[in-house]
């Protein structure tokens, strides 16, 4: 008795201590009752067990009392802090109380390829009146430890990041659904082999069509590295998580311009606010699906409640992503509403046939292709809309025409007849005769262009003018100490020598416009979907302004350009990020351009090339609406290359994070300019996570071909001529001009 | 091969007397000398930092043709003789303006006692000189004292009216890379230092011998 | 406002500069390095100042501004075949006087391929070989294949190729390959060295001209479209890398068999010059250089858009209304936007004359320059000699190493050439260089060299 009241004291001081922790010590006298009880409980046997008793009692109604304030006056910024707490609960304990058995795989605690990792194979059971089912499961995530510091806080290395896509790939083959956890502040920062956004980026690549249902679960979704292992069918999220695109402080450093030290306790707290990075807030964004309630101030490792009642959730999501996949919806409905945390009604089976699994990456990607679309401001009118849809499809016909039709017969055509019937019927009322129009694309002129010869391509020599080298002006190669060179006249440098020093071959920065007069065949660039532009979905201070200022500055309206252009004769489509608009981050509308682009360049077979001028990451003033930009361009990627497209990323000045990590590093072929730096994280964030400094040269192409990142180190003076090249010789057969 | 221990405690004697070195800082080329950025006696220092990614002291700009330089400190030490009485003024190339009085380091005392101890490589001409490029990469990577060198190995590009002629290590037996004596692109006296080799066998006396200069000139 | 001209150059050619303005009664800054400080050049101009290098465009328009300059100099070698320093010297916000010819013309005529473009559109005859670079070895194989057909159609036998790197120049990137089979590989390994050395990958193939007399055409141009020349030099006899090493004017000597009308080959070849010329509208002294062959045969092979080392020859035999004429005057004063002042009419030419290259080099062991101590120069002044040097010879001078090793140049004037070949060995003879390398054997020059070689004067080689 005497003892089990010790120990309950001793739960009751954990949890004013952990009160004391998020709401700080002057939160409704919870210092002065911690320091009561500490003092009950250091003497705790100097004191009669009856007084201990009341004292008890007394102390348990004060700290239910103060747990209903707090959870009352919860702040997002104190969300953050309950989610990085050491009593907070951990993947290990999700493992022991959610999941009847396990085997970890890949390692176990310290003794592992990256203990920020879990993965294991597991046990869940689910009754059905009086049986038992057992369902396998592959349980992947971050574990946070209660406290440990090999465990890294839960920021997974690039191989941890590895082991996790090995063993997705197991229960692929093995076709069982995937459960991830997200406890994670990001991705571990460093560009070791294979490389932080790489692996990302790969991972994500995988999970866009990876054949078994996967659900995720997010307590701590630190942007990229939540991503990494986030793409799911279904996204359940702790109510007192969070998922945010940067932390509060981060976000708060970048917006007080402090390059080091810490940023004031206010901005941060007004940073964790604006990010909207708490559950409900997500469920209103569409980032994620569902939320897990949890107990006040949230749940700690000895909620069994809540334990439960993730078990329940998670057979229920994986129940419904599985049901989607199969017909006769309304009994699904049915079924899944009648379950309790008990008992299930029915029992599904997670086993999926090949038909099925083909719905299920198609329910994938419908599901990442519409969320965030409500974010993009699109000025359109109705009748506009409709033609410039039914000009699409009309376009889809006759590409469909083009190359199923004529190849393939007979077959092909009854079923394109089939096609041509139904969508007309619903879309293309409005326009007159389309079937004549599709006629006429074919009939009417030869498409297939020829390929020029390389020389005659050099003969048109640009005459476009840079502005920066219109001053009479010399600058200093930043390699000259080492390499011994001249100064460089302004003039000849942004003109002949296309912004490259001579004698090294240093890069200096050029304006994106350099790029679309140089590269591309002359007035071949036309842009499309310009209209498209950032909005400010989070309503998040001074970001309204900031947007106008860009937009006024640049002339254009979001950091990306997207646009069909030539090289040699060879039509392409492409996008830019450029550096004018906000450092060339990526937001809803970037991503939307971004997956337009690429499905136009699917739809018309042609060659598709990402130019990066300069990109900062994922807007952060976007929230996760950004961050879920990763998944969503990288699927359209994945879509884009398995049809057979030719997919050609080329790197130019500073090229990070978010973007890096996804649409961009999940290239096949990716090349980058001489002076380019590449990577996840830059120096300074790499410094804060790691403790260690990187060399000068960590982010430097030489290095990023070194552990793989890249296939090849370009000269800009050569782009052209590498990209005419390239067209020619990669990519597969599908291409309109093979 | 032998260290006279007697020789050695001399010579540190005599450079203990005087253990400064004075480096002018002349003009890299013409220009205008338009600010001063250190005042006579003020304490510089060369580049810092892990990889010396951290660039030295600025010393004054230089400004030509609208490009303002800004000549930084390759050395630590202290500031003397600047002639203020350019500022504003044109200035020819190769131009002393100031001077650096730099307090010999425990690794410089090494690298000074060593040219009397290794198998030292002279400039055969006054030309400019750079290591051959694969074994530039190697010191890159390895670090001096590790990289090995044999009869034939080709050491050095000598850049001698307007040719560039290959230097090879003419003496028999294996060799470490243990000290660089000049910079790479700069013009070289004939006869002055350019690197030194240590015979592989002598490499224990060697490290003997720094030892030894630790021990009596501590950092 | 007088003009003032920056010479942005060293040595003798420094000199020549100097005089020539001050027979125009100009004023003029001269520019030295370091390593120059002994040179006569630095001596003798009364302002001067020191740059880091002479290849630094921005020292020397440094200086140029500075020194309130109007007008620079260039000389031959260094700049003065770099367009885009000719460029910036006339388009930048202060802008001088460049004397020489129009940036676009040292452009388009230093452009070799392009250059040989042109001037086959012209119908000018260039020497037979592929006229855009080539990348792949299927094209190149059958580019030669076609090549030899057309040669051999002319009348050539054993052909030999030359396959060159677009890029290459002074013997750099370029092998000969006598017979098909040789194409692909050589034309890879060149290709590669090419992309490896410059950057560039393009490859051109030529046919190698066995036997041939190098002979090159004077012209003059001005800002006013005025043409004249002063006939041809014979620069045949040069170093294995291709270094003129002894000049004669005129091109052709009447002394001598030709399979060929020697005249008709000359006027010939000064008229597609001109033609030439003028179609890119050359408004400065150039030189134009062409391989005759010994059947009579002759080809453009380049333009040189600058003054020439052996300009003085031309102009020693060159008299414009019986007054010898200065080619570097006249450049400066053309620059300056003079007009000729006279016409072809006026240009007559009388005697002949030859240059002796004087330099510090081993000719029997590769040609490799020598550096060193010059202790005893010294020479017998006669009035049919020039002697153009930047080596005091009142003490002793230490060639620089940065630069080539060229001590003087002897120019020798006479009326026949019999005259001409007997003060030119008379010369040889009388002449003394002496010194030490810095390993304190005697400096060796190219003297026996020069002697020996001048039997072969106005020879095919």
């Amino acid at each position: 008795m005497q003892i089990e009241l010790h120990k309950a004291i001793r739960e009751l001081l954990d949890t004013a201590e952990y009160i004391k922790d998020i709401k700080g010590q002057d939160f409704w006298g919870i210092g002065d009752l911690w320091n009561r009880i500490y003092e009950i409980y250091a003497n705790f046997y100097d004191y009669p067990l009856e007084e201990l008793k009341n004292y008890y009692e007394t102390f348990k109604r004060e700290i239910e009392q103060i747990l209903l304030k707090a959870e009352q006056t919860l702040t997002p910024y104190e969300i953050v802090k309950i989610v990085r707490h050491p009593q907070r609960f951990t993947l290990l304990d999700i493992l022991e109380n959610v999941y009847d058995n396990y085997v970890e795989l890949g390692g176990e605690g310290e003794l592992n390829i990256d203990p920020a990792i879990i993965c294991a194979k597991a046990l869940l059971s689910r009754r059905v009146g009086d049986e038992i089912y057992f369902h396998q499961v592959m349980v992947i995530g971050h574990e946070k430890g209660h406290g440990e510091e090999f465990r890294r806080g839960g920021s997974a290395t690039p191989w941890g990041n590895e082991k996790a896509l090995r063993y997705m790939k197991m229960a692929e083959t093995e076709g069982i659904p995937i459960h991830f956890f997200i406890f994670t502040p990001g991705a571990y920062p460093i560009e070791d082999y294979p490389g932080a956004a790489q692996q990302i980026a790969r991972n994500l690549y995988y999970l866009s069509k990876i054949e078994v249902p996967t659900i995720s679960f997010i307590s701590e979704g630190g942007s990229g590295g939540a991503e990494a292992i986030g793409l799911t069918d279904f996204r359940l999220m702790a109510e007192k998580g969070y998922y945010s695109v940067i932390s509060p402080e981060g976000a708060a450093a970048i917006e007080a311009k402090i390059p080091d030290g810490r940023p004031p306790r206010e901005l941060i707290e007004k940073m964790a606010k604006a990010l909207k990075l708490t559950a409900e807030d997500n469920l209103k964004l569409g980032t994620i699906d569902k939320i897990i309630p949890e107990p006040p101030l949230g749940a700690r490792r000895k909620d069994f409640d809540f334990f439960k009642r993730l078990k329940f959730e998670l057979i229920k999501a994986t129940d419904q992503v599985v049901l989607q996949t199969r017909s006769m919806k309304l009994l699904r409905r049915y079924a899944l509403s009648k379950q309790t945390t008990e008992s299930f009604k029915y029992f599904v089976n997670w086993e999926l046939s090949e038909d099925e699994k083909e719905i299920l990456l198609e329910n994938r990607w419908q599901k990442y292709r519409s969320m965030t679309q409500w974010a993009v401001l699109e000025p359109k009118s109705l009748i506009k809309s409709i033609t410039q849809r039914s000009a699409k499809i009309t376009q889809s016909i006759a590409y469909e025409f083009k190359y199923q039709v004529l190849k393939k017969g007979q077959k092909t055509f009854k079923k394109f007849l089939d096609e041509l019937l139904s969508e007309s019927s619903v879309l293309m009322k409005p326009v007159s005769d389309p079937v004549k129009s599709v006629y006429n694309l074919i009939v009417g002129k030869k498409i297939r262009p020829k390929v020029r010869a390389l020389a005659e391509i050099d003969v048109e020599s640009s005459v476009y003018q840079s502005p920066l080298a219109l001053q009479d002006k010399t600058v200093t190669c930043p390699q000259a100490d080492k390499y011994g060179c001249p100064d460089i006249w302004v003039p000849d440098l942004y003109g002949e020598f296309c912004g490259v020093c001579p004698t090294c071959g240093y890069h200096f920065p050029l304006e994106y416009n350099w790029y679309l007069n140089n590269i591309f065949d002359r007035d071949s660039v036309k842009f499309f979907n310009q209209e498209l532009s950032s909005s400010n979905p989070l309503n998040f201070e001074g970001y309204a302004e900031k947007l106008k200022q860009a937009r006024k500055e640049t002339g254009l309206n979001s950091a990306l350009l997207s646009f069909e252009a030539k090289i040699g004769g060879i039509s392409l489509v492409a996008i830019m990020l450029v550096a004018d608009f906000r450092q060339g981050t990526v937001g809803v509308a970037e991503g939307e351009k971004f997956i337009r682009a690429i499905e136009l360049a699917k739809l018309t077979r042609r060659p598709f090339l990402s130019l990066v001028h300069t990109t900062g990451g994922i807007r952060i003033h976007e929230g996760t609406l950004g961050v879920v930009q990763m998944p969503r361009c990288t699927m359209a990627v994945r879509d884009y290359v398995d049809s057979g497209g030719l997919y050609i990323v080329v790197y130019d000045n500073n090229s990070y994070a978010g973007p890096v990590a996804s649409f961009l590093g999940s290239a096949p072929y990716q090349f980058a300019l001489k002076s380019t730096r590449l990577g996840f994280a830059g120096p300074r964030v790499i410094l804060e996570t790691t403790g260690q400094p990187v060399p000068p040269d960590y982010h430097s192409v030489e290095n990023a071909l070194k552990r793989g990142h890249i296939q090849g180190i370009w000269d800009r003076r050569e782009l052209r001529k590498r990209l005419f090249f390239a067209l020619l010789t990669m990519g597969g057969p599908n291409l309109y001009y093979r | 091969m032998k260290i006279d221990f007697n020789e050695l405690t001399q010579r540190l004697q005599t450079l203990k007397a005087n253990p400064y070195k004075i480096y002018p800082v002349t003009t890299p080329h013409t220009g205008k000398i338009v600010e001063f950025k250190v005042k006579e006696g003020m304490k510089v220092t060369g580049p810092t930092g892990k990889w010396l990614e951290k660039p030295g002291t600025p010393l004054f700009i230089l400004e030509r043709e609208k490009n303002l330089k800004v000549i930084r400190s390759i050395y630590n030490g202290i500031v003397e003789n600047i002639r203020i009485e350019l500022l504003n003024k044109f200035v020819e190339a190769q131009e002393t303006i100031l001077e650096i009085k730099h307090t010999l380091t425990q690794e410089e005392i090494i690298s000074e006692i060593l040219l009397s101890t290794l198998f030292v490589i002279k400039a055969p001409e006054t030309a400019r000189y750079i290591l051959n490029p694969e074994i530039a990469k190697k010191i890159e990577k390895e670090g001096l004292g590790k990289v090995i060198v044999k009869e034939g190995t080709e050491l050095l590009i000598m850049t001698f009216m307007k040719r560039e002629t290959p230097i090879y290590l003419t003496e028999k037996g294996t060799f470490v890379l243990y000290r660089i004596y000049f910079k790479p692109f700069e013009i070289v006296q004939s006869n002055a230092p350019l690197i030194g080799l240590c015979p592989v066998e002598d490499l224990p006396y060697l490290e003997r011998l720094i030892q030894k200069i630790k021990d009596e000139w501590p950092t | 406002m007088k003009d003032r001209v920056l010479i942005a150059n060293r040595g003798e050619i420094a000199l020549r500069i100097m005089e020539a303005c001050e027979l125009l009664h100009l004023d003029y800054v001269a520019l030295y390095t370091k390593e120059d400080e002994e040179s006569l050049h630095v001596q003798r101009a009364p302002k001067k100042y020191r740059i880091s290098d002479y290849r630094d465009m921005n020292d020397i328009l440094a200086v140029a501004d500075e020194a309130k300059c109007t007008a620079i100099h260039p000389g031959y070698g260094f700049l003065s075949e770099n367009y885009r320093f000719a460029r910036r010297v006339v388009k930048r916000e202060r802008p001088l006087i460049w004397i020489g010819p129009s940036w676009e013309a040292i452009r388009d005529l230093g452009n070799k391929l392009y250059m040989k473009k042109v001037a086959h559109e012209l119908g000018i005859p260039v020497i037979p070989g592929t006229i855009n670079p080539l990348y792949n070895e299927i094209e190149a194989e059958f580019k030669a294949e076609e090549l030899l057909e057309e040669v051999q159609a002319q009348g050539f036998h054993e052909v030999t190729f030359l396959i060159k790197a677009v890029a290459g120049g002074g013997g750099m990137g370029i092998e000969e390959v006598k017979n098909l089979e040789e194409i692909r590989p050589v034309f890879r390994k060149i290709r590669a060295y090419a992309k490896r050395l410059f950057g560039e990958e393009g490859v051109i193939i030529e046919v190698k001209i066995p036997k041939f007399q190098h002979l090159e055409v004077q012209i003059l141009g001005s800002k006013k479209g005025e043409y004249v020349h002063f006939g041809t030099r014979n620069c045949t006899i040069q170093s294995p890398f291709r270094q003129k090493r002894i000049e004669l004017a005129p091109g052709f000597c009447s002394r001598f068999n030709y399979e060929f009308d020697p005249q008709k080959v000359e006027r010939e070849i000064i008229e597609y010059s001109l033609k030439l010329a003028k179609h890119f509208h050359y408004d400065s002294v150039g030189t134009f250089e062409w391989l005759v062959t010994p059947e009579g045969k002759y080809y453009l092979m380049e333009v040189n858009t600058r003054i020439q080392v052996e300009n003085e020859i031309s102009a020693k035999i060159s008299f414009i209304r019986d007054t010898q004429v200065n080619l570097l005057k006249e450049q400066i004063r053309i620059a300056l936007g003079d007009g000729l002042g006279y016409t072809q009419k006026d240009i007559t030419f009388k005697g002949m004359s030859l240059e002796f290259r004087l330099i510090a080099e081993d000719t029997k062991r590769g040609f490799i320059p020598l550096s060193g101590t010059i202790q005893r120069f010294s020479y017998a002044p006669k009035p049919w000699l020039t002697l153009r040097t930047h080596v005091p010879q009142d003490k002793p001078y230490t060639i620089p190493t940065q630069f080539d090793p060229n001590l003087a140049l002897a120019i020798i004037y006479a009326e026949t050439f019999e005259d001409l070949l007997e003060r030119s060995k008379a010369f040889l003879e009388e002449l003394v260089i002496e010194g030490k390398t810095p390993k304190g054997e005697p400096l060796v020059t190219n003297i026996e060299f020069l002697k020996e070689n001048l039997k072969y004067v106005y020879q095919f080689l």
